[in-house]
């Protein structure tokens, strides 16, 4: 294969994304012999880093919207939990560890009292289920997840960032029309989401701290 | 709902954080997302873990692209930027940090450590190996007059930082035939035949310009 070749199968790659018709890679790349499959590819990152998105069709984004990839996506992203329960466990599976794994690692990197691993571990499942609010989790179990899973934080935050508690739905029309009923329930409410959230047969310690405490 | 390009998103999304509409702001990074799926996906594809090198596994792809689309989304808790260019800046920094992760879970595997593989984020960083770039765009723009400024500002935001990149570029031949590309999105064909020559000279001006303009925006000097 000459240069040439390489060139038109980029240039054609890019004729395809800028017209809308979604080229997939693989099959440029096939296109090439094995020995210049590695400089197109860098070629075709090249170009996709900054290709202007192209216009797609209203059928074009209803098949994106649609891939087995995308949706199951965008359905986590409107959970409460957001996407930290789908990316935690992805992340942990890339690792091939348990959450038993996982607690151990927080209890060492935490500086947690070894018996503490089963409670961690616990509070590690809730999360895998979106029953933890994320904006509860402490700045250390982030950082420490971050340091174990090698991702920024940021990312594993703005996981939980995008989910419903992060966004709530606009306040009830009857809290809307009454400040004095909003500030008569909150009490009760807030009671009644501690209560919900503390596991009750024993007191409350420095692992329920640092995934009910807060950043 | 029908297609808006990204520049029109973006937009909104800062402008429904900076009121603190924080469901409405998810729902135009959502459809942002979605506009750059394709370039998620492909760049799973076609990543190399060095250059010309081997990439992802085939059988891969499918998990990395998950884990990077779904990273692609866990961003907009950080990103505030108006600009397409930063905002793929920023994609591209993502995406392949989840590629070099995959990477990175084979020699854990042969490290059978979990403690030692985080050398390598910057937590507070949008753009990564562009940050050189960036910076060296917004001092060119901080250098113009008040008056360019404006009509820079009046401008389209959307290809700015691409646009900037482009002028970078010190070969007419492949300027010219990267602004046709990025700016006017004209075929290979097309561009042929607005500039007179061979077919065979875009697509080789295409692939020099490509890479340049790749070199410019990561290693701005």
């Amino acid at each position: 294969m000459s240069s040439t070749d390489r060139d038109r199968i980029l240039s054609e790659f890019i004729d395809a994304w800028n017209a809308g018709r979604r080229p997939d890679v693989d099959d440029y790349l096939a296109r090439a012999e094995e020995r210049e499959r590695g400089e197109l590819a860098d070629a075709l990152m090249a170009f996709l880093r900054f290709a202007p998105t192209p216009e797609y069709s209203d059928e074009a984004l209803a098949e994106i919207r649609a891939d087995p990839i995308v949706a199951p996506a965008l359905a986590a992203a409107g959970e409460r939990a957001g996407l930290l329960p789908t990316l935690f466990v992805r992340l942990r599976a890339r690792l091939g560890m348990s959450n038993a794994d996982i607690a151990g690692e927080l209890v060492s990197s935490l500086s947690l009292p070894g018996d503490r691993a089963a409670k961690t571990e616990a509070y590690l499942g809730r999360l895998e289920r979106g029953e933890l609010e994320p904006s509860r989790i402490s700045g250390r179990v982030f950082d420490a997840l971050a340091r174990l899973f090698g991702v920024p934080r940021a990312e594993l935050e703005g996981a939980g960032d995008v989910g419903g508690w992060a966004a709530p739905a606009a306040s009830a029309a009857a809290f809307r029309a009454s400040d004095e009923a909003a500030d008569a329930a909150a009490p009760h409410l807030d009671l009644l989401a501690k209560g919900l959230s503390t596991p009750g047969d024993a007191a409350r310690d420095e692992v329920d701290d640092l995934f009910l405490g807060g950043r | 709902m029908p297609f808006e390009p990204d520049h029109v998103l973006l937009g909104r999304f800062v402008d429904a954080h900076e009121r603190g509409d924080l469901a409405v702001a998810a729902t135009y990074w959502e459809r942002l997302a979605v506009n750059n799926f394709d370039r998620v996906k492909n760049t799973v594809k076609g990543f190399r873990f060095s250059a010309g090198g081997p990439g992802i596994p085939p059988d891969e792809h499918g998990s990395a692209a998950s884990e990077a689309f779904l990273r692609v989304i866990a961003m907009s808790a950080g990103f505030r930027k108006r600009e397409t260019g930063r905002f793929y800046a920023a994609l591209a920094t993502c995406v392949e940090h989840a590629c070099q992760d995959f990477g990175r879970k084979e020699l854990r595997h042969q490290r059978r450590s979990a403690g030692s593989l985080d050398q390598r984020y910057e937590p507070d960083g949008d753009a990564g190996p562009y940050d050189a770039a960036l910076a060296a765009y917004d001092a060119d723009l901080r250098r113009q007059s008040k008056d360019a400024l404006d009509e820079e500002a009046s401008r389209q935001d959307a290809e700015r930082l691409v646009a900037w990149g482009i002028a970078q570029i010190k070969n007419d031949n492949h300027r010219e035939v990267l602004e046709l590309t990025y700016l006017e999105k004209l075929s290979g064909q097309a561009i042929a035949d607005r500039l007179g020559i061979e077919p065979n000279n875009v697509y080789k001006r295409r692939e020099r310009g490509v890479l340049e303009l790749e070199r410019i925006l990561r290693e701005q000097h």
